[in-house]
């Protein structure tokens, strides 16, 4: 085991409940291995809060390994931190240094109102889901698999838009607070699918009406969402999007 | 008759910027031809003067007035609400943030440039749209182009525009929907080449304060006098 630990200073927003004032406070963390996730750095530091009967950092983490889209902390002002197309629980501490004050804040969004510390409440982001990103299957037996062909193509890039974790850092990172590139891939991932085509047009305008009703921003293409998604989606889903709700406003029968 | 597909551009908001992308394009394609019209301020007063004869002399040059006003104002329109909508939605209150690489000075400055060039467009309408006509369109430009204010806010507009576009013009494909891995290239490239072409506005300008103009006429006249004798 190498011993190259070192200490830094945490700057981390603290906030008792939902709605409340909350206010930036300090706490110094010896012993950080560069090993560590910065989440486990946050777990330590809460264990010793524990210990000296101080309440704990709320934070947001699920997986631990980049696929479950519950962690999401803006740190030092870069959101899921500063690695490139990353979650923040697969942020190391060997990106810090000695010494280092770290600033840690929640994704300060209006639609996703803060629920304590550093935990944001996305379920508006369920809400654009249950309006129409879905298909609707009769319940019996499984169908055959391959009995729908689908191009190579497309099923790639149904699966990048896929991808998509639901971890609002599009938002987040939105000058305007936007969630379109999350709208954009969830509708592209069925939109793309002989199985989502049926729906498609119900689906686009439902899934943005919903989107609009939760309040959130506007895109202005500023495409700062598709440079901090951890899971690489691409802006050409949101113009999909675009896409799919303008033919589907004026084409389809809705 | 069913009105909800109307409420769907007015009241959502990929409706509005679909009114924006399709009136921003009509405006793009206005400013073009615009560009062109200058150019023949370089070919001489006949010229010139015979272009806005010939729209002048079209019935329907009214109607095309009111309609590019039409456009000019459901794009400001459409601009001020979805403007209006991201100020109240915006992310705030980080106490630190990083720009991640996404934005362009063009993107991040849209608003702004959409103020100056609203600025400019007011003036150069009072100036030039209900100005004095009766020395004749050729000598009433140029005469402003003389001006070391004038050009001075007519190139700032320029560059404003230019600017505006840079982001403007492929933006509004984005939002038609238009993003396909083998024309989006050429439609980004195809955008930066119509606003650097906004530039041509405040040379033609410089062109006429420099009396560029005047040393070719100049010119000629020495060519014409050497040739007579």
């Amino acid at each position: 085991m190498s011993d190259n630990k070192f200490s830094v200073t945490v700057r981390v927003w603290r906030q008792a409940g939902p709605g409340g004032k909350g206010r930036m406070e300090s706490y110094k963390v010896p012993d950080v291995s560069p090993d560590m996730s910065f989440l486990e750095m946050l777990d330590v530091l809460n264990e010793d809060l524990v210990r000296r009967d101080e309440s704990p950092i709320a934070f947001d983490s699920d997986c631990r390994e980049g696929i479950c889209g519950c962690c999401g902390l803006v740190v030092n002002g870069d959101v899921h931190g500063p690695d490139e197309h990353s979650t923040v629980c697969q942020l190391h501490m060997r990106r810090f240094r000695d010494g280092d004050v770290i600033t840690v804040e929640p994704w300060r969004v209006k639609s996703f109102p803060v629920l304590k510390d550093l935990v944001a409440d996305r379920s508006s982001l369920d809400r654009i889901m249950a309006a129409g990103g879905y298909i609707s299957v009769n319940t019996g037996a499984a169908p055959d698999a391959n009995a729908i062909p689908v191009d190579k193509d497309d099923a790639e890039e149904a699966m990048d838009a896929a991808a998509c974790i639901g971890c609002g850092a599009c938002v987040a990172a939105c000058p305007n607070g936007s969630a379109m590139l999350f709208t954009g891939a969830k509708i592209s991932q069925l939109a793309l699918l002989p199985q989502g085509k049926p729906e498609k047009a119900r689906r686009a305008l439902a899934m943005v009406e919903a989107m609009d009703a939760e309040g959130f921003g506007n895109c202005a293409n500023e495409y700062e969402c598709e440079a901090v998604c951890p899971k690489d989606v691409k802006v050409a889903n949101i113009a999909r999007m675009n896409r799919e709700f303008l033919l589907g406003n004026f084409l389809s029968k809705r | 008759m069913d009105l909800g597909f109307v409420k769907r551009v007015i009241f959502t908001s990929i409706g509005r910027k679909f009114v924006m992308a399709v009136t921003g394009l009509a405006l793009g394609a206005f400013i073009i031809v615009h560009l062109g019209a200058n150019l023949l301020l370089m070919k001489g007063e006949e010229s010139y003067n015979g272009y806005v004869a010939l729209l002048l002399a079209n019935p329907l040059i009214l109607y095309a007035e009111l309609g590019l006003a039409a456009i000019f104002l459901l794009h400001i329109a459409t601009a001020v609400w979805v403007r209006w909508e991201d100020w109240r939605n915006a992310p705030s209150g980080y106490e630190e943030r990083r720009w991640q690489g996404g934005r362009t000075l063009g993107s991040a400055t849209m608003l702004y440039t959409a103020i100056a060039i609203l600025a400019f467009l007011v003036y150069h309408i009072v100036d030039f749209r209900f100005g004095d006509h009766s020395v004749g369109f050729y000598q009433m430009v140029t005469a402003a182009f003389r001006d070391p204010v004038f050009v001075g806010i007519y190139v700032a507009g320029s560059l404003a525009l230019a600017l505006h576009l840079s982001h403007g013009m492929q933006s509004s494909f984005q939002t038609l929907g238009v993003n396909h891995p083998k024309y989006t290239p050429f439609i980004k490239f195809g955008g930066l080449l119509v606003a650097l072409s906004m530039i041509g506005f405040a040379l033609i300008s410089v062109y006429f304060l420099l009396e560029l103009d005047h040393r070719k006429a100049e010119h000629h006249y020495q060519v014409a006098a050497t040739e007579a004798r």
